[in-house]
């Protein structure tokens, strides 16, 4: 008699969910033709011409290669840690800062003005700078607010984490203060080339150049060194890991470095692109790159840099095509996220996730 | 274990219970009531009623200031607090009000709405704040504006200028720096006539001020007969700018004109040069972006283009003195902050000078100040020898003297090429 009852509930919810996953689909959809409609329409009615189109692409393209390689840093840490790192944005903008400093010195000591062998030096020993300021803040964050609440519930190292966002953001307030620090550009990256009617900056090529080099960096350090292989095991499972003889805390320190450092290094060159850095400036990049890291499927790394770059090119084309000012730049942005999420919850690429990690 | 860690919680929370009850409470002398209907000011005996601030002898006078310490014009805002402060020294030398001193509390108004509401309320909740100078920004001022309008205290802002900010409905608003409706009349005018461009582009920061600003300029330059081809807004903080820019550029337009702050400004600059369409387009921007700051950040991206301020009459010889004791005081000159340390000096004098024709000594050698006199005082103000010109504040709470000014970036240096104090 209860079996019978409780068969007839459960298939009764079982047929609820499936209706409810039905109707969302079909507003998903509708709201996909919509947009398409929308898309359709603005691009008959507006016209701009290819090279307008194309130059939005890069500049999505641009966007999307920084928003890469902070999002890859969400998505290594959460794969091993199953936690986001809400302090990721500050990293880099802590990378950023020592990045800023750096120029100042070179300037100072006059290699920014030097011959361009110098100058490609000094730029590069920014970026180290940059990439270092960003891994000590990395470390320090593990060891400080991550590692004492490993074996707490999975909402407290978050909050942990939104609290040292806070701290560093707020932190850097007060030591630097609240003007924007510039980045004064040598003259080898100001300016750029034009194919067509399509200009290319200078700092985009190369943003987008050293991204791809630095994701391929990381997938080779992923996929075929020991490191690497250690850092997939324990994130497969943490404590099947330590009884092989790996030293988990090593490799969380690791990939907190490896993720820094790309932090770091995207701090420098959106420092370069955008020419100003100021205490808040990882906040919203931050966010960005943590929709990217969700929207190709958390946990990753593939899909983090495919997230990455498309959610740049929607950013960048988006409002155009839809024909809404730019300003709601991040509507689209975050519906695109909402939209994915209702027809693949576990990203563009990620897998199904598994009873463990859930 | 578990229950020493909970002891220590326990007191990390009372000790901050204990520090926050030892934070110093407002040092008020005297009681009012801030509850009664401020018209129907009825005092009784001994006991300061309605709306009036009573200072016990030694006490200070209680000026308020919203400045925009942090936010998006950080060096402006400080540049305006100080002086403030310069002007509160000044006053303070002289003698005070029948020997009672002035003093400055200042307060981050962050340049937001949201935060000039916070500042508002803070000093509405304060009895002793006689008047208050500022806010720096716009939608600053126009946060604090209802709350300072229902608390009956009165504010003078050095640099809020979109038309907003002072209304015929509200009688505790006033300023100093010059509205908006003139600003963006001239720049239109002077885009159309002076350089001859008939097609333009404007953006705006989405703040009142740069918003309001982008409107006026949108409008009369229309009026005028010439074309606005896009008007877009982007969000104050932002860094890239170029998918906004690219929009822009399809239409080819001759200048990009900018309402907003230095910062964006500066970017926007830098990043037009990068832009399809409008390597070689003007940009003009205004009073909020005409900063050292914007000098700096724009660096070669600067030379040549334009920018729109709303001046006083400098009186050369206040202005110099001002400055020494400026620099004296804080060791920079105050122009290589921000430009409107001017009007922020003559908006504390404008309220100064109303409390000295309104306070009265009672017997008991307190100084009694009614606000609402104080309030028609401030709108009396005439012929008030500023650093900015000679103050005359109309119906509206409009104090300020002088003109708009147009610059061109020359050499890294701000050039005036037309406008007021140019024959």
């Amino acid at each position: 008699m209860t079996s019978t009852i409780r068969s007839s509930t459960s298939y009764r919810v079982r047929r609820q969910a499936a209706t409810t996953r039905w109707v969302v689909r079909g507003l998903g959809l509708i709201g996909l033709a919509l947009l398409v409609w929308r898309v359709v329409t603005v691009g008959l009615a507006e016209s701009y011409p290819l090279s307008f189109w194309i130059s939005q692409a890069l500049n999505g393209l641009v966007l999307g290669g920084v928003y890469a390689l902070v999002a890859l840093g969400y998505t290594l840490v959460y794969g091993i840690l199953l936690m986001i790192n809400f302090a990721h944005g500050e990293v880099m903008m802590i990378g950023a800062f020592t990045g800023v400093f750096a120029l100042q010195f070179f300037t100072a000591l006059g290699w920014m003005s030097g011959p361009t062998t110098m100058v490609v030096l000094a730029l590069l020993l920014i970026a180290a700078a940059g990439m270092l300021g960003s891994i000590v803040t990395g470390v320090t964050l593990e060891r400080v607010a991550y590692r004492p609440l490993r074996g707490a519930p999975r909402l407290v190292p978050l909050i942990s984490a939104i609290g040292a966002s806070l701290f560093l953001q707020y932190s850097v307030l007060l030591v630097f203060g609240v003007s924007p620090r510039t980045y004064t550009r040598p003259p080898l990256l100001e300016g750029g080339f034009r194919v067509g009617d399509v200009f290319v900056p200078y700092t985009g090529v190369i943003i987008f150049v050293l991204s791809l080099l630095l994701m391929l960096a990381l997938y080779l350090i992923v996929q075929r060194t020991k490191l690497g292989k250690a850092m997939r095991a324990v994130a497969e499972d943490k404590g099947t890991a330590a009884l092989m003889g790996i030293d988990v805390d090593r490799v969380i320190v690791f990939t907190f470095i490896l993720s820094a450092a790309l932090a770091g290094a995207a701090g420098v060159m959106l420092g370069f692109h955008n020419t100003v850095v100021k205490f808040n400036s990882g906040f919203v990049p931050g966010l960005k790159a943590f929709t990217a890291a969700v929207l190709g499927g958390i946990g990753n790394i593939p899909g983090a840099m495919v997230g990455a770059l498309l959610l740049g090119l929607i950013e960048a084309i988006g409002p155009s095509a839809l024909g809404i000012p730019t300003e709601y730049k991040d509507i689209i942005a975050f519906s695109v996220l909402v939209i994915v999420l209702i027809f693949r919850p576990s990203g563009l690429l990620g897998e199904v996730v598994s009873e463990k990690k859930a | 274990m578990r229950n020493s860690r909970h002891f220590v919680l326990l007191v990390v929370l009372l000790l901050g219970l204990l520090a926050g009850c030892t934070a110093p409470a407002p040092a008020t002398t005297e009681q009012q009531a801030p509850a009664a209907a401020p018209a129907a000011a009825q005092p009784a005996a001994a006991q300061p009623a309605g709306n009036q601030v009573v200072i016990a002898p030694g006490q200070p006078i209680r000026i308020g200031g919203s400045f925009a310490l942090t936010g998006p014009i950080p060096d402006p805002g400080k540049d305006i607090r100080q002086a403030a402060e310069i002007a509160i020294d000044e006053l303070n030398a002289a003698g005070g009000v029948e020997g009672f001193l002035f003093e400055l509390v200042a307060e981050d108004g962050a340049c937001s709405g949201d935060q000039g509401t916070v500042v508002g309320n803070k000093f509405a909740a304060d009895p002793t704040i006689v008047a208050v100078t500022g806010g720096t920004c716009s939608g600053e001022t126009i946060g604090l504006k209802p709350i300072l309008l229902k608390a009956r205290i009165p504010f003078v802002s050095p640099s809020a200028t979109n038309p907003d900010v002072v209304s015929a409905d509200c009688d505790v608003c006033n300023r100093v720096a010059l509205s908006d409706a003139l600003q963006g009349e001239v720049d239109a005018d002077f885009v159309f006539n002076t350089l001859g461009l008939k097609k333009v582009a404007a953006m705006h920061d989405n703040s009142d001020y740069g918003k309001g600003l982008a409107e006026i300029f949108q409008n009369a330059f229309t009026k005028l007969g010439g074309e606005v081809s896009s008007f877009e807004g982007v969000q104050v903080g932002d860094t890239d700018f170029r998918a906004a820019l690219a929009k822009i550029g399809a239409n080819q337009p001759e200048l990009v004109y900018f309402g907003g702050y230095s910062t964006e400004a500066a970017l926007i600059a830098q990043q037009m040069r990068e832009s399809a369409g409008l390597e070689n387009a003007k940009f003009m921007s205004v009073d909020g972006a005409y900063t050292q700051q914007y000098l700096q950040a724009a660096g070669a991206a600067a030379e040549g283009t334009y920018m729109s301020f709303v001046a006083g009459d400098a009186q050369a010889e206040k202005l110099a003195a001002f400055t020494e004791a400026y620099v004296a005081k804080f060791g920079v000159e105050p122009s290589q902050l921000g430009p409107f340390h001017g009007q922020s000096h003559d908006s504390v004098i404008v309220i100064a000078d109303a409390i000295k024709r309104t306070a009265q000594v009672d017997s008991a050698g307190n100084l009694v100040i009614d606000r609402e006199a104080l309030i028609k005082a401030i709108r009396a103000t005439a012929g008030l020898e500023g650093i900015t010109g000679t103050l005359t504040c109309d119906a509206m709470g409009e104090c300020g003297a002088g003109g708009v000014q147009i610059f061109i970036v020359e050499n890294g240096e701000f050039k005036q090429i037309a406008g007021f104090g140019l024959e």
